[in-house]
């Protein structure tokens, strides 16, 4: 099965707070494939809003984004690209 | 804010038998008096039964799980609604998240396995479930993270109460009442109907919590910050709240309910009257027009500022960005933020006043060496100085949230000319460095001064030539003229803005502002209450910022008086000798056609 991950630097002042990790879980729960975010190799579901925000991921943390299945290059690229845009947060 | 009540013993509380008045005062934070029936809102978790269950009935127990999820997704969606018909998109976002919570696959997996393999009942099984997810979000090292284990056990609690046939918004009020609350979560404050609810009284919050803000915007009256208050009263007592003053009374008089039901009606007649105004440019009986802004502090306050029609931000302070903290601000996180206070206000203008800090606040290494007397010691601009790279980062910040709108700079405690002299050719750096770094931003950023150290004033012509725009800081003008301590209680009756020696240094100030094309604001305490303003006004003022909850009152107020009036009255109060002289004045030019305004700060 295909596999993709990637790593990114959260940016955003707030880091992965409850609105951030919201918008994480929306756009992970819309592929078909598996979608695993991680912290120092220790992953979680991306389709969960408590595994995300248990990620514990302030500004600066690298995570880690890993998807198996189909359209897993897509999920990992978008996640990339809203973690990159700071949730669509201003700071 | 703190209890015990104000009076002398507080034996009775408790006593059912003796109904005698308590009377509590808290923190106002929305206006508005409010007389009905206590009611105790549960928003914390109910005791959970814990029993094992049969094995035929472990099924069962996972639908009445499943059940309650259900319900409390609804409650939550159709709170979110509600919500979308009033302000506030970061409520409505929280509700959002929320739902996330309720149906993630990581509680429903831990509730499952604790339902089907240890045979816990339901209630149970989300306790333990939560209880162990929200304990490993408290264990990290980011507070903000920390702190969301409150959300956890906000979703906990909420399943808990579907598991008893209550809606989730605890039990709704049926009659008239006022919540007292320990505390309100936006999920709970939208939810809430407003045909029944009159008020609210909680434990937690401040002027800008989340409560107090959606209670401004919902206009019903709310005082926050009256801790242990829910383990004082019970219910279905009368409560009277005032919004106004910050005060509660518990079982009041006949005389006091009297009293405040007249001040309800004259505030709901007074704030009916304000809300039809709201779009309506400020302006004069005569047609003078003139500008009303709002003092913030925290980016948020953007939004009470729009509701109550601020002609943009005439001062905002970006001291919290710098205090409690153990290292400065970056530049990009600067930036953000003033680029949101700055686009939030479209385009008003907004003014950012630099760092206002010196030994008393700020924390860490950068703490400067203690002065005796903080308020004279190496603060403001001073520190500004002396820090010379803290002070360029933030005007590049600043220097680069002007591509996103109108903004202004405002230098706190300028003393002389030398100073501003100084400022300008950093800021004049600052502009090189944002340019070289090829970011974008404004060619025509104004730098102005606060006037509210006496020498500014006394030497204002001069600034005036040199600072593109002078805003005089009533509050600290008075402190340093009248060389009175702001926090001392024993002294508050000396420091008035009334003091003729503060008239004529505003006369001053005012007068280089007309013979330089200087603009001048005034952005203290003295702009915010309807006599202040008037005498503000009567000096050639048009440019006034006050805490957003005066604006209703103060563009009310200007609108009730001629030009000729206000000139007249200023001139008349600049001849006496004394506050109590000057005041008297004023007070007796305007009491009567301010009264109703008046009363709102008696």
């Amino acid at each position: 099965m295909a596999a993709t991950e990637a790593e990114f630097v959260v940016t955003n002042k707030l880091g992965l707070h409850a609105r951030a990790a919201a918008r994480l879980v929306r756009l992970a729960s819309r592929f078909p494939c598996e979608v695993e975010v991680g912290r120092d190799d220790q992953y979680s579901n991306a389709k969960s809003v408590m595994g995300v925000l248990l990620l514990c991921g302030s500004r600066g943390t690298t995570i880690q984004v890993r998807a198996t299945g189909e359209g897993s290059e897509d999920a990992v690229r978008q996640i990339g690209e809203l973690i990159n845009d700071r949730f669509g947060e201003a700071e | 804010m703190s209890l015990p009540p104000d009076r002398e013993e507080d034996s009775t509380v408790g006593n059912p038998a003796a109904l005698e008045p308590l009377v509590f005062r808290g923190i106002g934070g929305s206006s508005g008096v409010a007389i009905g029936k206590l009611m105790l809102m549960d928003t914390g978790g109910p005791g959970v039964v814990h029993r094992h269950v049969s094995r035929r009935a472990l099924q069962g127990e996972v639908d009445r799980y499943e059940a309650a999820v259900t319900a409390s997704v609804e409650e939550l969606n159709q709170a979110a609604d509600r919500a979308q018909h009033h302000i506030a998109k970061a409520e409505v976002a929280i509700l959002e998240a929320y739902v996330l919570m309720l149906e993630d696959d990581m509680l429903h997996e831990d509730v499952e396995r604790r339902i089907l393999i240890d045979r816990q009942c339901a209630e149970w099984a989300v306790e333990g479930a939560i209880a162990d997810l929200g304990a490993q979000l408290r264990d990290s090292p980011d507070p903000y993270i920390a702190a969301r284990s409150d959300d956890f056990e906000f979703v906990g609690a909420m399943v808990q109460r579907s598991f008893q046939g209550r809606s989730t918004r605890s039990p709704a009020p049926r009659e008239p009442s006022i919540i007292v609350a320990r505390d309100l979560s936006p999920a709970d404050t939208a939810a809430l109907d407003k045909s029944v609810v009159l008020g609210f009284v909680t434990e937690i919050g401040t002027r800008t919590s989340h409560t107090a803000i959606l209670a401004r915007a919902l206009e019903l009256p709310v005082v926050v910050g009256l801790s242990n208050i829910t383990s004082l009263l019970g219910d279905h007592d009368t409560i009277i709240v005032d919004g106004v003053s910050g005060e509660v009374i518990l079982s009041p008089t006949i005389d006091q309910v009297a009293n405040a039901q007249a001040r309800a009606e004259r505030h709901r007649k007074l704030a009916a009257n304000l809300r039809e105004h709201r779009d309506r440019v400020p302006q004069t009986k005569c047609g003078e027009a003139l500008s009303i802004r709002a003092n913030i502090e925290l980016p948020a306050e953007t939004e009470v500022a729009c509701y109550e029609g601020a002609q943009g931000v005439g001062l905002y302070r970006t001291e919290f960005l710098f205090i409690d903290r153990i290292t400065p601000p970056t530049e990009d996180e600067q930036y953000a933020v003033y680029r949101s206070v700055v686009e939030a206000m479209g385009e008003h203008p907004v003014t950012l006043r630099t760092f206002d800090i010196g030994g008393d606040k700020f924390v860490s290494q950068f703490r400067a060496p203690a002065d005796m007397n903080p308020a004279l010691g190496l603060r403001a601009v001073r520190l500004a100085l002396a820090r010379p790279e803290l002070f360029l980062a933030q005007l590049r910040a600043m220097v680069r949230a002007s591509a996103h709108g109108t903004l202004r700079i405002m230098i706190p405690m300028i003393s002389g000319i030398q100073e501003l002299r100084e400022v300008r050719a950093l800021f004049d750096r600052a502009i090189r460095q944002v340019s070289d770094a090829g970011h974008a931003y404004s060619e025509t950023i104004p730098l102005g001064a606060m006037v509210e150290v006496p020498s500014a004033a006394i030497m204002a012509d001069l600034l005036a030539q040199e600072a593109d725009f002078l805003s005089i800081g009533t509050n600290d003008l008075v402190q340093y003229s009248l060389a009175v301590d702001r926090t001392s209680r024993a002294l508050a009756g000396l420091a008035s803005y009334f003091d003729p020696a503060i008239l004529r240094l505003i006369d001053i100030v005012s007068k280089a502002g007309v013979e330089h094309a200087c603009p001048v604001s005034v952005c203290g305490a003295m702009a915010s209450h309807p006599l202040g303003a008037a005498v503000l006004l009567g000096f050639g003022i048009r440019d006034l910022s006050m805490e957003a909850s005066a604006i209703p009152e103060i563009r009310e107020a200007i609108a009730r008086v001629t030009l000729a009036d206000l000139e007249r009255t200023t001139r008349e109060a600049l001849e006496q000798g004394t506050a109590a002289g000057s005041e008297r004045v004023v007070s007796d030019a305007f009491r009567e056609v301010f009264s109703d305004l008046l009363e709102a700060y008696l």
